[in-house]
């Protein structure tokens, strides 16, 4: 189900999930990516499509999932955030949001949100039991902003800084689904000092022809709408919060840790803000 | 995967990785002979006459049912032209450490081959998810339940023989307590909640086993509640095992009366992947699986 067609329907359910893994998702592609093996035929396909017209796609993929490391960790740590608000959270795979907060701050809260009938099997077993902080899962589009935020306040105190996190998120969201007003209206619900996270698929970054090639893979094979913006455009996301050092730059350029990690060059840009 | 064994076999040399267990190597070994066979473009029927085998010996190496003869793996590299003395030296190291005795190896006079198979699997997984329709699963029973189980599929069978297939379930659930423990999930019917297996006092026992065990952190129950109706399980109990390695695809182990059948092709996983995933989007959170079988213990009077 491409979450536009019947976004209202979601989080109210009361049939099985729709298990459609005829046709690529994004959640799955990220999964083949990272190298995961929850992931069918039709990921696989259209994965090996993307990383032929671009091949950083993996390099991408895995920097990315480095960024989550680094920012959850600068949150949790040097900006002492205890409440984590984590928006597309993509199937589990090590290092997720709640454990590196934890091993930093035992007590930090931590809702995931997604609506990947998938992610939602692993996250609602993996990702909520047996862990030392509370954790929770709401099964939701991040289009649904108000159910999102009224599910998020069982766990979350609004009154206190939070770190919402937008991670490769944002690509699925056409500019006519608002996803300038979806932010804002995010942000806009939690006080002053709390953080926002995003990284964001580069139009600036990919070659005229790999981004023709990649969004027509994204239109013929993939679930979701495959949007990529311009680093000014990212930038819009962050108004009314101040970036933290070093600002908005390629995802593995932020706050590097020297020494670590592989070296190669992603398609995607990142920051991190503080709300004002 | 576990930083040693459960045998504690001696790390491989020279490979700079983990120790594993030998099926893991064997069907490592097995898809590395196939793939040199097919690039060398050689059938398996010539690649069995090298090696005075049949056909089906190169299947059984290639698919890492067999133990192997270095002598065998030498001669079939040779075959398929790899002359390079590091990865000669590296594959047969790789034979050398598959062969290491296996823990349920003393067992062996009760065991089917068929399941000798799964133990080594299952304790070379890194997680185990398992739809159960009948029984608690096998790495959670206790030794009353397990009893009870037992004499059900071996009526004639002698005390001895159902003490030492006690035994060796119970020798089973140490791969839960070892450092590096699988991740070991698994969607229960809520039958297996509520049928008195060995009667209340044993089921009480445990339900309240189970309950315990759910605390541990690596350990997920999920329970398809009698009011969800038909499920996507309709098809019966089924476990997916899932290896570390990359290249290991996972496999589905489905145990009938008097075998067992092994899936690893990709479309008939996905199958299996697919109604798994969509039992546990189904099926009750672990917290209120908890609750559930908290219920349970004290209906079961």
């Amino acid at each position: 189900m491409t979450s536009h067609e019947a976004p209202a329907q979601r989080g109210a359910k009361t049939g099985p999930l729709p298990f459609d893994t005829s046709v690529a998702h994004q959640a799955r592609i990220y999964d083949y990516l990272l190298g995961g093996k929850d992931n069918y035929t039709a990921d696989r396909a259209a994965a090996e499509e993307l990383i032929e017209i671009w091949p950083e796609m993996i390099f991408t993929a895995r920097a990315n999932r480095a960024f989550l490391g680094r920012a959850v960790r600068y949150l949790a740590g040097e900006a002492g955030v205890r409440q984590f608000l984590d928006i597309g959270t993509g199937i589990p795979t090590a290092g997720n949001t709640h454990q590196v907060a934890q091993a930093i701050a035992p007590e930090t809260r931590v809702v995931y949100v997604d609506y990947d009938p998938i992610v939602l099997a692993h996250a609602r077993a993996l990702l909520v039991s047996g862990q030392a902080g509370a954790t929770d899962y709401i099964d939701a589009d991040l289009r649904e902003v108000g159910m999102i935020l009224s599910q998020a306040a069982k766990l979350l105190d609004f009154t206190r800084p939070v770190a919402v996190t937008l991670l490769a998120i944002l690509n699925a969201i056409p500019d006519s689904d608002g996803p300038y007003e979806i932010v804002a209206r995010l942000m806009d619900s939690v006080p002053s000092g709390s953080y926002l996270a995003i990284s964001h698929g580069g139009s600036d970054l990919l070659g005229r022809q790999a981004l023709d090639g990649l969004t027509d893979v994204a239109d013929r094979r993939i679930q979701q709408k495959v949007v990529y913006r311009t680093r000014e455009q990212v930038a819009r996301f962050f108004d009314g919060t101040d970036l933290v050092e070093p600002g908005l730059v390629r995802i593995e350029e932020w706050r590097p840790v020297p020494g670590a990690g592989e070296k190669g060059r992603s398609s995607g840009w990142c920051a991190v803000g503080r709300r004002r | 995967m576990n930083a040693a064994g459960p045998d504690g076999e001696a790390p491989v040399p020279g490979r700079g990785k983990p120790p594993v267990d030998a099926i893991v190597l064997r069907m490592l070994l097995g898809r590395q002979l196939r793939r040199l066979r097919e690039a060398a473009g050689i059938t398996p029927e010539r690649a069995g006459d090298e090696i005075e085998g049949s056909r089906s010996k190169i299947s059984r190496m290639e698919t890492g049912k067999t133990a192997y003869k270095i002598s065998d793996v030498a001669d079939l590299l040779s075959l398929y032209g790899v002359t390079d003395k590091q990865r000669r030296a590296e594959v047969l190291a790789m034979a050398r450490h598959s062969n290491a005795p296996d823990w349920w190896r003393k067992y062996s006079d009760i065991l089917p081959g068929w399941f000798e198979t799964y133990l080594g699997l299952e304790s070379a997984a890194c997680t185990i998810r398992s739809f159960e329709i009948q029984f608690v699963p096998a790495l959670f029973q206790t030794e009353d339940y397990a009893r009870a189980v037992t004499r059900l599929g071996h009526k004639a069978a002698p005390d001895g023989e159902i003490d030492e297939r006690v035994a060796l379930c119970l020798k089973r659930q140490a791969l839960l307590s070892r450092p590096g423990p699988p991740v070991v999930w698994s969607v229960m019917d809520e039958g297996v909640l509520r049928r008195r297996v060995g009667g209340p006092a044993v089921m009480r026992a445990q339900l309240r086993h189970l309950i315990e065990a759910a605390a541990m952190p690596h350990v997920i129950f999920q329970v398809v509640p009698f009011g969800l109706g038909a499920h996507a399980g309709a098809a019966g109990s089924f476990t997916v095992l899932r290896f570390a390695e990359r290249d290991l695809p996972d496999v589905v182990y489905i145990e009938q009366l008097t075998s067992a059948m092994y899936l690893e092709q990709r479309l008939d996983v996905e199958h299996y992947l697919e109604v798994i995933n969509q039992l546990s989007g189904e099926a009750l959170p672990p917290a209120a699986t908890v609750r559930l079988m908290e219920q349970a213990a004290r209906e079961t009077l």
